[in-house]
């Protein structure tokens, strides 16, 4: 009997939150279990030299830095036949525009780490054509998939109707997210039945609440465990990120029924198809002119849930490239065939 | 060999447009498209245009008045080349310009704007015997923002990519993109410019060379320095949002380095009183122009008292003394 290859992803402990949701969702898929089997296995950022021996594949979604290269290389160098694949979950052309100083110096790092693997999976379309304009891998080399995580709890939300009135900031509150920005607009706005919740906690947290001082209609709700709950209680979400890879909370919110206003930027442009609102250059009086927009378009239009074939998608996707790299390990390794899973030491480890 | 294409905006140019159309035309590098686009122009420009309409490498592009930035953006829709080229319709290319930015971009992926120096020439096109020489590598949001590298309008050479990233539609516009902010009449470049290297990672970066003569216009220098400095002030509180630290960090300095470039046109037009008052901004802004440029910082301060306190004459006998 065939036996089905055991797939290891490693994450790093800086992990953000919305990655590891990610990776859950294809750990406990069903659909995915069919073609393999998936396990995760935390390490130390930079150090995870010694790997459990059974993987047939090992798919890293940890941060690439220079830090980490050499443990990197050392992965490389101690599987030279298994198959590896990189999610690049972090990096993005707005994220280098706003974090790196020294271009070059970070498309080589790139450049270097894509190279030890045999697959680098971008998580947007957007990310993908910035990698391979910019030469940080080649297109053989590289398979696009749209992040995803069960959005079952988020099409139970009745989707939202009749007006506008309460807009939503969900996610971490640092630099990235562009609340500052947000708040900044909101206060622009004069209609006092409008409502802004900020949900989620983070280090821009005080700067946050003062930015907003003064203005009651801005409430903070606080981190909630249950990732569906923001959306019952907004109207529509706004995203105003500097940089954002995909933006798992775009398609939650379309999810959910909720109108959704993005910044042009990176993954976020993805989310087009999903009937996504953008606005223009990333400006105050741009992005109040657009929520102002947004509330006065949708009186009395209800919004239908969107994106309901998004996970089987990225089921299908991941189940591909995994399905590819089965075959090459399987006639790299003779002895793949045979082997129990979570079996001894293999004969060309 | 790819297409590259030349956007010219063309308004009220006939003194000059012709020229600057016949050196686009000598460059070595071939598969080139330029494209004109008339901007309105109520002067003999039309009928100049005209006689290159037959020239298969030249597009004539007309439309209503929408300034600087609107003709620029309808040229950049327009274009149909991997790379966009920008030569307002007084200056002039040298014949390798081309050339050289095309090999640039070919051989630097990671590269989006790719600029040079620029020598400046007069109402006549006498060389002025000045040049821009601007930093050439490793360019910084700051950089551009303090001073601007890239230079004038007629010095870049820009990967089509980059416009593909930072285009937008306000809500008012049915026809086409927009790439530079057309509600800008002045400071339209460095916004552009700016915006490209906060929001995008494509490096900025010169080529060897003086390669266009640049046209400055003599008379009326520091008229609407009020104005410049204020379309200025506006980008700054435009794209301040995009990412309040880096300006707050900046925006002095930036602003210091603006007031002596104002006070510096203010004294090449003899206006003393102004130059001094733009000389003692910049300084109440901040001393990083005087730190990071101290020769061009206390020329600027020197030749300002000299005009203020020798008058004009004094001023035109050491110049003519310093061979400037």
């Amino acid at each position: 009997m065939r036996h089905k290859p055991v797939i290891l992803h490693l994450v790093d402990d800086t992990t953000a939150g919305g990655v590891m949701r990610v990776i859950e969702c294809i750990c406990g898929s069903n659909v995915l279990a069919n073609s393999g089997t998936h396990r995760v296995h935390r390490v130390t950022r930079g150090r995870f030299m010694i790997l459990p021996d059974w993987a047939d594949i090992i798919v890293s979604h940890t941060t690439i830095s220079w830090r980490s290269l050499p443990a990197l290389i050392a992965l490389r160098a101690s599987h030279p036949k298994t198959p590896l694949i990189h999610v690049e979950h972090s990096y993005t052309a707005a994220f280098v525009s706003h974090n790196v100083t020294h271009n070059g110096r970070f498309s080589s790092l790139l450049k270097a780490a894509f190279s030890l693997f045999d697959r680098v999976v971008a998580v947007s379309h957007a990310q993908a054509n910035w990698m391979t304009s910019r030469k940080l891998v080649s297109a053989q080399r590289l398979t696009t998939i749209q992040s995803c995580v069960d959005l079952t709890p988020f099409h139970a939300i009745n989707p939202a109707a009749g007006p506008i009135k309460t807009f939503g900031a969900i996610g971490r509150l640092d630099q990235q997210k562009g609340f500052d920005m947000l708040i900044n607009a909101f206060k622009a706005l004069p209609d006092p039945s409008l409502r802004l919740k900020i949900f989620g906690t983070g280090p821009e947290e005080q700067a946050l609440r003062e930015t907003a001082a003064g203005d009651g209609r801005i409430e903070f709700m606080g981190f909630c465990t249950d990732p569906s709950l923001p959306f019952k209680d907004v109207d529509a979400v706004v995203m105003p990120s500097r940089w954002e890879a995909f933006g798992l909370v775009a398609i939650e919110a379309r999810a959910a029924g909720r109108r959704l206003l993005c910044s042009r930027v990176d993954g976020l442009m993805d989310h087009a198809s999903l009937g996504t609102d953008y606005f223009n250059t990333y400006t105050k009086t741009h992005l109040a002119a657009a929520m102002s927009r947004l509330a006065k378009q949708s009186n009395g239009i209800s919004i239908p849930n969107g994106g309901i074939n998004q996970l089987a998608v990225f089921q299908e996707s991941w189940n591909n490239l995994i399905s590819e790299f089965a075959d090459r390990a399987k006639k790299a390794s003779p002895a793949f065939l045979a082997k129990p899973p979570h079996g001894q030491r293999r004969a060309d480890g | 060999m790819p297409l590259a294409s030349i956007v010219v905006p063309a308004f009220n140019v006939s003194a000059t447009v012709a020229e600057t159309l016949d050196a686009l035309l000598a460059q070595t590098f071939t598969n080139v498209e330029i494209i004109v686009v008339d901007d309105g122009s109520t002067d003999m420009t039309s009928d100049i245009l005209d006689a290159y309409a037959s020239d298969p490498r030249i597009r004539i592009i007309r439309q209503r008045n929408r300034g600087l930035a609107g003709a620029r953006n309808t040229g950049i829709h327009a274009a149909k080349g991997f790379a966009i080229g920008f030569c307002d319709a007084d200056d002039i290319w040298e014949p390798s310009k081309l050339e050289c930015h095309i090999e640039h971009l070919l051989n630097k992926p990671d590269v989006g704007v790719s600029f040079s120096g620029s020598a400046l020439i007069d109402d006549n096109g006498a060389d002025l015997g000045l040049a821009q020489r601007p930093r050439l590598r490793r360019i910084t949001a700051a950089h551009i923002l303090k001073r601007n590298p890239i230079g004038n309008g007629s010095a870049a050479v820009i990967r089509r990519e980059v416009f593909h990233d930072i285009a937008y539609r306000p809500s008012s516009e049915r026809v086409r993109n927009w790439y530079f902010d057309e509600t800008f009449r002045q400071s339209e470049d460095i916004e552009c410019w700016l915006r490209i290297a906060l929001t995008t990672d494509w490096a900025i970066e010169g080529v060897e060379g003086l390669l266009t003569r640049y046209r400055i216009n003599s008379g009326g220098l520091s008229a609407a320095t009020d104005d410049q400095l204020a379309s200025w002030e506006r980008m700054l509180e435009k794209l301040t949002a995009l990412r309040p630290a880096f300006f707050a960090r900046h925006s002095r300095a930036a602003r210091a380095y603006q007031l002596r470039y104002l006070a510096r046109r203010a004294i090449s037009d003899h206006d003393a009183d102004r130059a001094m008052e733009m000389v003692k901004a910049s300084f109440g802004q901040s001393t990083r122009p005087l730190i990071e440029e101290p020769s061009k910082t206390l020329t600027t301060l020197g030749a300002a008292l000299l005009l203020r306190f020798g008058g004009q004459e004094a001023l035109r006998v050491l110049m003519r003394e310093r061979g400037a």
